[in-house]
């Protein structure tokens, strides 16, 4: 690892500063889970980090009058998935933090930085699309709301501005009688990162599909909402076939990374498993 | 006999130290003005090393000293090839070799110091299987040998008339995979030149003398010119032998800068620097009596050892040899060749080639037992070979205890099969296996001894210096324990001195499961010796005949009159005034009545071990994932010293053989790794794992200290198969080659849908 300043401002608008008065020389550090990973093996090279860990607004989970869930950006995963306020009004996403990567990450990694990190293979973003989540950016200059979608871009790249620092994450509130459901993929129990994730969030009225939204990410470059099964799914009734249907769709629609943690025929495949399983126990069609 | 611990469970004497932070590993330890050691290494399988510029980089202020090959000396190193330069001359055989080593004031220097250096190659043609460097024509990676680096042939009784004589013969090929060891502390060494102009040395290492050894013979020294301490070591299972060149670069950093230099290697440079076992092809042919009685028995093995062949020679020898004598066989033929090729050097890995064996064997058994209508626990017990008998290589089978490991087996994991819990698309399956290893090996100068030296200090407290190692697997404490236990004093009371060439006596070290037997009855002999001084000693200060003194509780004592007794400190201290200075201080050495190879035959070690393990897999068949829900190992170790520690040994056996079955995958492109971390290469954590359970049983050997044997390789050898067959008894899918991945059980279950859907068509 090289020398580098360690910066620890105050505000959110002193680091934005700092960014923007170092550019490229600079680096943020979170948790540090992934950066300090790349300064060991000199991947970067930064001569400045600045630590947010001394900025209070980055901390947090509130919820506001409309019963939109905020995370602020430094939430360790561990912290996430010990909420009560979370458990209470996301339930999906508590159990995603709680079973995410290793206990080491989970104690140190940060819900935001996972974000920024934009590693396709891990469990937030996806599940979080779903969700219809925005998150908070900031910087000297101002803030503005993205929703996660057009936060995340490409394999390891965000839309994050280069004086920009992501504050929180918000997550609106869930319909009354909708149900989430989150389930990863790990290629073998030994992995710590999925090789596929689903996340579906179905409202029925009986044996009918009034609304669906689904996501299917960690084998895609970012996560992919399915909307070609959603629109089979919704205003129908649920059968096992449609079901079955619909995950085939999962499994057609997307275009999956190809390397050494699996090619992209074999991630297509499990795509399309993890959707049919999710699909089915989401609709109460078996336990499984 | 109040404060002995034999068999019973007995904490590490040195876990205090490790848990504390306090025990020094080489990677911990640092001397005034101590540079850091960095090596560059080529990333090419093979090239032509056409210049080397390292101007930039010795002008880089704070670095000491930039080596390369033409500053070794000519002397090669290896196992029973002489084959390797320190740092690499002319030629660079595998990406990963050592090119230039660099020491440097920091770190982080020497780090910064290896981009500048330039190396122009020459990329030339490379061979990356021993198909390839087989064939005829194929270029000859060393010069003036062809790729053939070892081979190994034998045909004993009658294996044609054997075939003939055959209900049902089978033959099928297998192959296995490279592990890495994985330990937790990847390779370091501190060297120094002391104030007399010798070489010092702290390593990790599972053998102080056999490192000092090769160390001088690279580096062209007299060993008496070489001190070699083993620093505390975090682990080895084979790689810390001496097939790495981790204390070669820093001895020659050390000798070349005249300063003290530490290399201690990252995650990512022990992945390249450390050998991974030796990948096998092994075909078996097989035949058998209708009742599933071996009746011949045909190997031909092709391994690839990489680059350079260290212990590969000797390991392929296990593979071809070791297996066989389990069985009651009389008709065997066995063709091995061990090839170079361009890929990383591989090399010893615990169980020393008995993993890729027993994995083909183990399979090979519950195949035939299938075809036949046996059950396999049948076959494995009717070709066991039994107590007092000689196997068809002359080993002498002192003790078994197989058939009650195995038997331990079956009744602690029940033979469930068909639908999981989890629904119709999981299948659970069960599997079992067994395995053989040896208790020490005579093979290095033919001798496979050991010596102890008991020094006791004036308040009746006791060192035990042996050269044994203790890498994680418990040595200190076994020895330890035996003192204690033959001096009738408490186990505080002794105290191991960590191996120094100095001053430790000569010892083979940690490899062939040998330090228990050699070095525990070592401990017995010398401790016997030190019994006897002071008895002697005692009868001389109380007036008492010899014959009316026993030695207990840690004191000379009368036997009839308990009130004439001498504590063990009172004699330490009174030896010393009475004999002119003169402390206690008493030698054992023991060697193993064992014999060397002659023409492939000959009973090499002083007992062997046995173990078993059954397991049962659920297998996904959406998704092909095999998850192993039970597992037991029983493990026959003569006698269990230190029951805690065998477990411990079993059990981390079992996950090493989970890891290496299911998630462990080195993956080698075009001879380049490029997974080389945790992240990429999957260990099993404790939440890959089932709930592991292990057995012991005590077959009591006559030649084992209290009857024990090797513990802990053994262990390790029957995993494989038993997963192989569980996942064969669930799905009917034999996997041969190994690791298990989703993928393999996916694309065998999609060819066997395809097959059966074209038969209905």
């Amino acid at each position: 690892m090289v020398d580098f300043d360690f910066l620890e401002p105050q505000t959110v608008a002193h680091a934005s500063q700092l960014l923007a008065q170092y550019g490229e020389d600079a680096r943020l550090i979170a948790g540090g889970t992934a950066l300090i990973l790349a300064l060991r093996q000199r991947m970067l090279q930064p001569r400045q980090l600045i630590s947010l860990t001394k900025i209070e607004k980055l901390r947090g989970i509130t919820v506001d009058n409309a019963g939109t869930l905020r995370i602020g950006a430094l939430t360790r995963h561990s912290e996430v998935g010990a909420s009560e306020t979370v458990r209470a009004h996301h339930p999906v996403l508590a159990g995603l933090a709680r079973v995410l990567a290793n206990p080491q990450v989970r104690n140190q990694g940060t819900f935001g930085g996972n974000l920024c990190y934009a590693d396709p293979a891990t469990d937030p973003p996806g599940c979080l699309l779903a969700l219809e989540a925005s998150i908070t950016l900031e910087s000297q200059h101002g803030e503005r709301t993205l929703p996660i979608a057009d936060f995340l871009v490409d394999y390891f790249t965000t839309a994050i501005e280069q004086d920009e620092i992501l504050v929180a994450i918000n997550v609106p509130a869930s319909k009354a009688n909708s149900n989430a459901l989150y389930t990863r993929h790990l290629r073998t129990a030994a992995e710590h990162r999925p090789l596929v994730n689903f996340t579906s969030i179905v409202e029925c009225e009986g044996p009918l599909c009034i609304d669906a939204r689904i996501v299917t990410a960690a084998s895609t470059i970012t996560p992919v909402r399915c909307t070609q099964a959603e629109s089979l799914l919704r205003g129908k009734t649920i059968t096992p076939e449609l079901v079955d249907a619909a995950a085939q769709l999962v499994e057609t629609q997307i275009s999956p990374i190809s390397d050494s943690r699996g090619t992209d025929d074999y991630r297509r495949h499990i795509a399309g498993v993890v959707a049919q399983r999710n699909l089915r126990k989401a609709f109460g069609l078996e336990n499984a | 006999m109040e404060h002995s611990t034999l068999g019973k469970d007995t904490p590490q004497v040195n876990a205090r130290a490790k848990v504390l932070g306090r025990a020094q590993y080489a990677g911990d330890i640092k001397l005034p003005g101590m540079l850091h050691a960095k090596v560059l290494r080529s990333p090419y399988p093979h090239a032509k090393i056409v210049r080397i510029d390292t101007s930039a980089a010795a002008a880089l202020p704070g670095v000491m000293s930039v080596l390369t090959g033409d500053d070794c000396p000519k002397s090669l190193w290896g196992g029973h090839h002489k084959e390797r330069s320190i740092l690499a001359r002319d030629v660079v055989r595998f990406a990963g070799e050592e090119v230039v080593a660099i020491a440097a004031v920091s770190e982080e220097i020497a780090r910064d110091a290896l981009d500048l250096i330039r190396v122009e190659y020459d990329e030339l043609p490379a061979l990356f299987s021993p198909q390839e460097s087989l064939t005829a024509g194929a270029s000859n990676i060393h010069t003036g040998r062809n790729n053939i680096a070892h081979a190994i042939a034998f045909d004993k009784g009658d294996v044609d008339a054997g075939f003939s004589q055959s209900h049902l013969v089978f033959e099928q090929t297998y192959s296995t995979h490279p592990q890495y060891p994985g330990y937790l502390e990847p390779m370091a060494t501190l060297a120094h030149i002391d104030v007399d102009g010798r070489l010092e040395v702290w390593a990790s290492t599972q053998s102080a003398f056999l490192a000092r050894a090769r160390l001088a013979s690279a580096l062209e020294l007299p060993v008496s010119q070489i001190r070699f301490h083993q620093a505390t070591t975090g682990g080895g299972f084979g790689g810390k032998i001496i097939e790495d060149a981790n204390s070669l670069v820093a001895g020659l950093l050390a000798l070349k800068s005249r300063k003290p230099v530490r290399l201690v290697n990252t995650r990512l440079e022990d992945f390249q620097a450390a050998c991974s076992s030796l990948p096998e092809q092994i075909t078996l042919k097989i035949g058998m009596s209708r009742d599933g009685i071996i009746l011949a028995k045909e190997v031909r093995i092709v391994a690839d050892c990489g680059a350079y062949s260290g212990l590969c020679s000797e390991i392929m020898h296990v593979s071809a040899m070791r297996s066989d004598n389990m069985h009651r066989l009389s008709n065997i033929r066995c063709h091995a060749t061990l090839a170079y090729t361009h890929n990383p050097p591989h090399g010893a890995f615990r169980g020393f080639g008995g993993s890729q064996m027993l994995f083909a064997l183990n399979s090979h058994l519950d195949t035939m037992a299938t075809k036949l209508g046996l059950d396999v626990v049948d076959v494995h017990l009717k070709n066991a070979i039994e107590r007092g008998e000689v196997s068809a290589h002359g080993w002498v089978i002192g003790s078994t205890g197989l058939k009650e490991c195995i038997a331990q087996c079956v009744e602690s994991v029940p033979r469930a099969r068909g639908e999981s819990e989890a629904g119709d698309k999981k299948r659970r399956g069960w599997g079992m296996a067994t395995a053989m290893h040896v208790s020490g090996n005579r093979t290095i100068g033919n001798w496979d001894g050991s010596t102890v030296v008991l020094k006791f200090h004036e308040d009746g407290r006791v060192l035990i210096h042996s050269g044994e190692a203790d890498m994680g697997q418990g040595a200190a404490t076994m020895l330890s324990q035996i003192v204690a236990h033959e001096l009738t004093i408490p186990l505080v009371n002794v105290h191991v001195v960590a191996p120094d060439t100095d001053i430790s006596p000569f010892c083979l070290g940690a490899l062939a499961s040998r330090v228990t037997i050699a070095g525990g009855n070592a401990a017995i002999v010398a401790a016997s010796a030190a019994r006897e001084k002071l008895l002697r000693f005692g009868a001389e200060l109380l007036k008492v005949p010899l014959e009316q003194l026993e030695l207990a509780n840690g004191m000379v004592r009368s036997k009839t009159d308990p009130t004439l007794s001498k504590t063990i400190g009172e004699l330490a201290k009174l030896h010393i005034w009475r004999e002119g200075g003169e402390g206690i201080q008493a030698q054992g050495s023991w060697d193993a009545k064992t014999t060397m190879h002659n023409n492939l035959k000959g009973n090499v070690a002083s007992a062997y071990s046995f173990a078993a393990q059954a397991v049962e897999v659920e297998v996904d068949t959406e998704t092909g994932q095999v998850v192993v829900t039970k597992s037991f190992v029983s493990d026959d170790c003569g006698k269990a010293l230190n029951p805690m520690a065998v477990h411990g040994q079993s059990n981390g056996a079992a996950a090493q053989a989970i890891g290496w079955t299911l998630y462990e995958n080195l993956l080698i492109e075009s001879g380049r790794l490029t997974n080389m971390d945790f992240a990429d290469y999957t260990m099993p954590t404790a939440d890959a794992l089932p709930r592991l359970a292990s057995g012991i049983v005590e077959s009591n050997d006559p030649n084992g200290p209290y009857g024990a044997k090797g513990a802990s390789e053994t262990a390790i050898l029957p995993g494989a198969p038993a997963i192989a067959n569980a996942v064969f008894n669930a799905i009917g899918i034999r996997i041969t080659e190994l690791p298990i991945t989703p993928e393999k059980v996916l694309a065998a279950l999609r060819a066997r849908a395809d097959q059966m859907e074209s038969a209905r068509g």
